[in-house]
């Protein structure tokens, strides 16, 4: 019998130049969101102009940390190689209180109880010395921490 | 009358089985199946004047070699003036039938012939499959490094779905059923095998709420078709299934960006659709709905108006989708029951639509069918692609 074929490593994010201060600041444990000098709108993920106005004239400003599950699963089986050990996990969209969405995976949570439009705030979790990923975990008091 | 309402038509079809073909190229299924398709339209090899396959998720060959160039020679067709490839994924289909339209309308081409082949079901391992299907449309940047799968991705929508419409696993489950149901009659089918909503309900959990048997599986598949301008096909074949409207919706790419995962762009491509075609979704015979997963059946199916919000799921659970039923839905078994073939996926429903138009699905048959509505989509859903199909011009 031979063993199992180690899972591969994760996959780390493929980066676009205009979005380096997103991931370096996410290295620093700070979630940095672009910003539109013109409409004012609220960008993530960040571009190379306004989706909203087409302006280029992007700034970045530090974000609230604080949103609610729009949607979420809890993977527990047939994951992708790189994630098998990582099982279960969870996997969401979160609406960010500035307004924008992104994936994440939602940590130190009791995933059984975790319900759509709850209440959650960023916490980081280092990838390897290059990347660390913003993840996001029930705010105190919302029902679902471990 | 709207200019572009049933100007071109589909006239021929052709369709290899759907399964694990270890021996089968797929070079072999395109061929096959552009060979049945001009056939079917009674058109000498002389008459296709245009070839356009789809690119292929996993057949890198095809893709690389340029094989559009490659069917006309395997073929011996002598009077090929153009060829490309129409890829956008799942919804290549329908994207190719729009592009082919607009060619035979506008005189470009006189015959356009279109194929799709891939090799997903023994041209891959089950888990190089998972890990294929986390990268192909899938942000390397914003959703890769986090999990993100197309388990997930159905998963998703599908939380959200039940947490607004209070939609059931057993209402989920039943469009599986439904989909079976049709799959038993369809010899080109994989699962034909009866199958029960306890069955499905108590499959493999893989990532919440999805489940094993609400999950797609991936097979060697291959399609063709003919397209040609209306006045054309009337000669040459007895029902053409004219193109009576289009529509559609380009709502994201990076799936986490989509504003609304119970809704996609389905409701402004269905508009489109429907005021091109001057029919109402009443009018309806039969549906033939993208379904790699049960939600977007349910999603779908509401979207364009078959039926009101958080209705679908009841539907299909009362068998009114089903053969004999009231609103007959995805009718070869689909890609939950008759497998799913990548970029393929919506080729089969495209066909399908038409064999109903054209009174060739044998047991399978809806009888009296004047109107099809066919769905599509690509990637993680990127796209809301819609059209109907008809016997007659409204």
């Amino acid at each position: 019998m031979s063993s199992p074929p180690a899972a591969p490593p994760r996959p780390r994010p493929v980066v676009n130049a205009w979005s380096r201060p997103f991931w370096d600041a996410a290295r620093e444990q700070k979630l940095l969101l672009q910003r539109c000098g013109d409409c004012r709108a609220w960008i993530f993920y960040p571009r190379i102009a306004c989706p909203r106005c087409g302006s280029d004239q992007l700034g970045w400003q530090p974000a609230s940390g604080r949103g609610t599950i729009y949607s979420f699963t809890v993977v527990r089986s047939n994951a992708p190689s790189a994630f098998a050990p990582l099982l279960p996990y969870v996997v969401a969209v979160i609406r960010l209180e500035e307004g924008v969405q992104m994936l994440s995976n939602v940590v130190d949570c009791n995933p059984d109880k975790l319900r759509c439009d709850q209440p959650v705030e960023v916490v980081f979790r280092p990838l390897d010395d290059e990347f660390t990923l913003p993840c996001f975990r029930p705010q105190a008091g919302s029902g679902s921490q471990s | 009358m709207h200019p572009r309402r049933g100007r071109s038509a589909i006239v021929g079809i052709g369709e290899v089985p759907t399964g694990r073909f270890p021996e089968r190229t797929a070079i072999e299924g395109a061929l096959q199946a552009a060979q049945q398709a001009i056939a079917d339209a009674g058109l000498r090899r002389s008459d296709i004047d245009y070839v356009m396959p789809t690119g292929t998720l996993f057949s890198f060959q095809f893709g690389n070699e340029l094989a559009t160039a490659r069917l006309v020679e395997e073929l011996g067709l002598p009077h090929v003036s153009s060829n490309c490839q129409v890829f956008s994924g799942g919804s290549s289909s329908t994207n190719a039938l729009r592009v082919a339209s607009a060619l035979v309308e506008t005189g470009r081409a006189r015959c356009v012939l279109f194929v799709h082949t891939d090799k997903l079901g023994t041209g891959v391992t089950a888990q190089g499959g998972i890990d294929l299907f986390s990268t192909a449309g899938i942000s390397a940047e914003w959703e890769v490094p986090f999990g993100q799968h197309y388990s997930t991705v159905a998963a998703l929508a599908t939380t959200r779905y039940q947490h607004e419409t209070g939609c059931t696993d057993e209402e989920l489950s039943a469009v599986c059923v439904s989909n079976r149901k049709w799959a038993e009659l369809n010899p080109h089918a994989f699962f034909r095998t009866p199958l029960t909503i306890a069955e499905v309900m108590q499959s493999k959990m893989l990532s919440t709420p999805l489940r094993a048997k609400q999950s797609n599986m991936l097979f060697d598949g291959a399609g063709a078709f003919v397209v040609t301008a209306a006045e054309r096909a009337r000669d040459l074949v007895q029902r053409p299934a004219y193109v009576l409207g289009e529509g559609g919706a380009v709502t994201h790419f990076v799936y986490s960006q989509e504003p609304d995962l119970t809704r996609f762009g389905w409701a402004a491509a269905a508009r489109e659709a429907f005021a091109e075609a001057g029919l109402a979704p009443a009018d309806i015979d039969v549906a033939e709905i993208y379904d790699s997963y049960p939600i977007y059946q349910l999603i779908a199916f509401e979207e364009l108006g078959l039926c009101g919000r958080g209705e679908a799921g009841g539907l299909f659970l009362r068998g009114e989708t089903w053969p004999g039923g009231r609103i007959p839905c995805t009718t070869d078994g689909g890609m939950l029951s008759k497998g799913h073939i990548g970029a393929g996926g919506s080729v089969s429903l495209l066909i399908e639509a038409a064999r109903q138009l054209m009174g060739k699905a044998g047991a399978r048959q809806v009888p009296g069918a004047r109107f099809a509505v066919e769905t599509a989509t690509g990637g993680t859903y990127f796209d809301a692609q819609v059209t109907i199909l008809g016997t007659e011009i409204p």
